[in-house]
C-alpha cells in the first residue's frame, strides 16, 4: 500500500505537470458545459419536453473527461513508460508493472470524478441546472462507461508496438468519439443518419445510460447498452492482459 | 563459498540470432564480478537473463539460491539494479524518483544519506531529465543501492562520468564490497575493470572466450596489461575468422 500511494502522489503530480489531462478533462468539459449553457439557458429539450435542453445534456458532458483519460491519457502514458523501459525497471523490483498501470487508472479516474464534480457545480449555480434523476443509476452507469472506455485505451495502449501507433489509434479513436458520440456535440442535433452511425459508437451507448439516468427517464432499452459496454469492457481487458508487452 | 548468482548453459536466441550461447558462470558472494565485450557482444542479453527480464532458450539461472523469474518479488528485495539507460518518467525530480523507489522495497535505505555520498544532495528539487549524464549516472546507482541490497547488477557503471566521478563511483563500490556486497558489472573500461573486478567474463559473438581472475586474463596473454591482453582475446577470434 505504501508503494500505491507513493507512486499515486507522484504520478497525479506528473500529471498535472504535464497540463493535457488538466486541460482536456478537466478545462474543456467545464467550457462545453457553459457554452451549452449560455447557448440554450433554460430552453426546454424540445417543445413539451419536461426537462431542459442542459438538463439533457448532463450526462453526456461528463463522459468528456472519461474518453480523454480512457482513449487518450491511458493508452499514451502506457505505451511511452513502456517505451522508456520504465516497466521494465519496474520487473526488476519487488513490486509489479501491474502497480503503476493500477496507479494510472485511478489517477484517470480521478480526473473523471473531479469534472463531473465541476460541470455539476457549473451547471447548478450558473445555470439554474436540476439533477432530477436517481444518483444511484447515474454513478453505476458512470462506472460502467468509465470500465468500458478506459478498457479500450488499456487495450490499445497494451497492444501497440509504440508510442506512434499508440498516438495515431488514440486519436482515431478519441476525436470521432468525442464529436461523434453526442460528449461535445449534442446527439439530439445531429441528422438521423449520423445518430445511426453515431449507436455504434460505444460511448454513445453510455451517454444513453447517463442520459436516461440523470433525466430519471425510464429505462427501456437498458439491456443493449448494458451489455454493449460490459461485452466490451470484458474483450478489451482480456486482450490486453492476454497480450500486454512490458516491454 | 555459497554462490550468489550461478547460470550454466545459458542460451538465448533472437530469430537465427545467438545473442548468447552456452554461458556458464559462478560468482560468490562478495565478489566483483565484470563481463566484458563489445557492443553486440551479448551483455545485456546475458545480463537480463540472469536478472529474469527476459527468458533464456536454455540452461538454469540461480540468484541467491532463488529463480529469477518465479520467485522474482523475493528476490528483487535484495538485488540492485541499474540498466544501461536510464529510465524515468518526464518531469520527475531526484527526490520524486527517489521516494518511489524506496516505497517498493520493504527495508530501504535512507536515499538522503545515499544521493549526498554520491555528490548529488544539492539536487533534490532537479528534474532528473535536466541532470548532467554523470548527475543521472549517479543517480541510477544510488537508486540501484536503494534497497540495501547484498547484490547490485550495474551496467556500464561510469560510461559519462568525469574521471573525478569515477573514482568516487569506485571508492564507494569498494567500500560497499569490503560490507560483503556482491557486484555484477559491465564495463568498457579496462582501468574501471582493474580497480573492482575480481573476476570477468569476456564475451565475443555471445560466447565466453575468456572467464577466470584478472591475474590469470594476462598471464594467459602475451601481455602485460588488461586492456592489452583484452584487446588481444576480442582481437583474436578475428584473426581465427579471417584466416578460416
Amino acid at each position: 500500500m505504501r508503494a500505491f500511494r507513493t507512486m499515486f502522489k507522484t504520478e497525479l503530480k506528473l500529471s498535472l505537470r504535464g497540463m493535457d489531462m488538466f486541460i482536456f478533462a478537466i478545462c474543456m468539459p467545464v467550457t462545453v458545459m457553459v457554452i451549452l449553457g449560455i447557448t440554450y439557458g433554460d430552453k426546454p429539450a424540445f417543445d413539451g419536453a419536461e426537462y431542459t435542453f442542459l438538463e439533457q445534456s448532463f450526462g453526456a458532458v461528463a463522459t468528456i473527461a472519461v474518453c480523454a483519460g480512457g482513449v487518450m491519457g491511458l493508452p499514451l502514458v502506457i505505451s511511452d513508460y513502456r517505451h522508456k523501459k520504465i516497466l521494465k525497471r519496474f520487473k526488476v523490483t519487488p513490486t509489479s508493472p501491474a502497480l503503476i498501470l493500477a496507479v494510472q487508472i485511478v489517477i484517470y479516474a480521478l480526473y473523471s470524478i473531479a469534472s463531473l464534480i465541476l460541470i455539476y457545480v457549473t451547471a447548478v449555480l450558473f445555470f439554474a441546472y436540476q439533477f432530477s434523476g436517481s444518483w444511484l443509476n447515474f454513478l453505476g452507469a458512470y462506472i460502467l462507461v468509465m470500465l468500458s472506455i478506459f478498457s479500450i485505451g488499456l487495450l490499445v495502449g497494451g497492444v501497440a508496438p509504440n508510442t506512434k501507433t499508440a498516438s495515431v489509434f488514440a486519436s482515431v479513436l478519441y476525436f470521432p468519439m468525442l464529436i461523434f458520440s453526442g460528449a461535445t456535440l449534442p446527439y439530439e442535433v445531429m441528422p438521423k443518419a449520423l445518430q445511426k452511425a453515431a449507436d455504434i459508437l460505444p460511448l454513445a451507448q453510455g451517454i444513453k445510460l447517463l442520459k436516461a439516468a440523470s433525466l430519471g427517464l425510464p429505462m427501456y432499452s437498458v439491456s443493449v447498452p448494458v451489455i454493449v459496454m460490459v461485452a466490451l469492457a470484458v474483450i478489451c481487458t482480456g486482450i490486453s492482459v492476454r497480450f500486454f508487452k512490458w516491454e | 563459498m555459497e554462490a550468489s548468482i550461478k547460470a550454466e548453459g545459458l542460451s538465448k536466441s533472437y530469430g537465427h540470432v545467438k545473442a548468447v550461447e552456452d554461458l556458464n558462470i559462478s560468482i560468490c558472494r562478495g565478489e566483483v564480478f565484470g563481463l566484458l565485450g563489445a557492443n553486440g557482444a551479448g551483455k545485456s542479453t546475458a545480463l537480463e537473463c540472469i536478472l529474469g527480464a527476459k527468458k533464456q532458450d536454455t540452461g538454469t539461472v540461480s540468484v541467491l539460491g532463488m529463480n529469477p523469474q518465479k520467485d522474482r518479488k523475493r528476490l528483487f528485495e535484495r538485488v540492485g539494479v541499474q540498466f544501461q539507460e536510464a529510465n524515468y518518467q518526464d518531469k520527475i525530480r531526484v527526490a520524486e524518483l527517489c521516494e518511489v523507489t524506496a516505497s517498493l522495497y520493504k527495508t530501504p535505505l535512507n536515499y538522503m544519506d545515499m544521493l549526498k555520498q554520491f555528490g548529488l544532495s544539492d539536487k533534490l528539487k532537479s528534474y532528473v531529465s535536466e541532470l548532467s549524464g554523470g548527475q543521472r549516472q549517479r543517480l541510477f546507482i544510488v537508486l540501484a543501492l536503494i534497497p540495501n541490497p547484498e547484490l547490485v547488477f550495474l551496467d556500464e557503471l561510469t560510461t559519462g562520468l568525469d574521471a573525478r566521478a569515477r573514482r568516487g563511483v569506485w571508492k564507494s563500490l569498494s567500500d560497499l564490497k569490503a560490507k560483503g556486497l556482491t557486484i555484477f558489472l559491465t564495463s568498457h573500461f579496462m582501468d574501471e575493470v582493474e580497480a573492482l573486478c575480481d573476476k570477468i567474463m569476456i564475451l565475443k559473438n555471445g560466447k565466453s572466450i575468456f572467464y577466470g581472475t584478472l591475474q590469470e586474463a594476462i598471464e594467459s596473454s602475451p601481455y602485460t596489461k588488461l586492456e592489452d591482453a583484452y584487446l588481444w582475446y576480442t582481437d583474436g577470434e578475428d584473426r581465427v575468422d579471417e584466416s578460416l
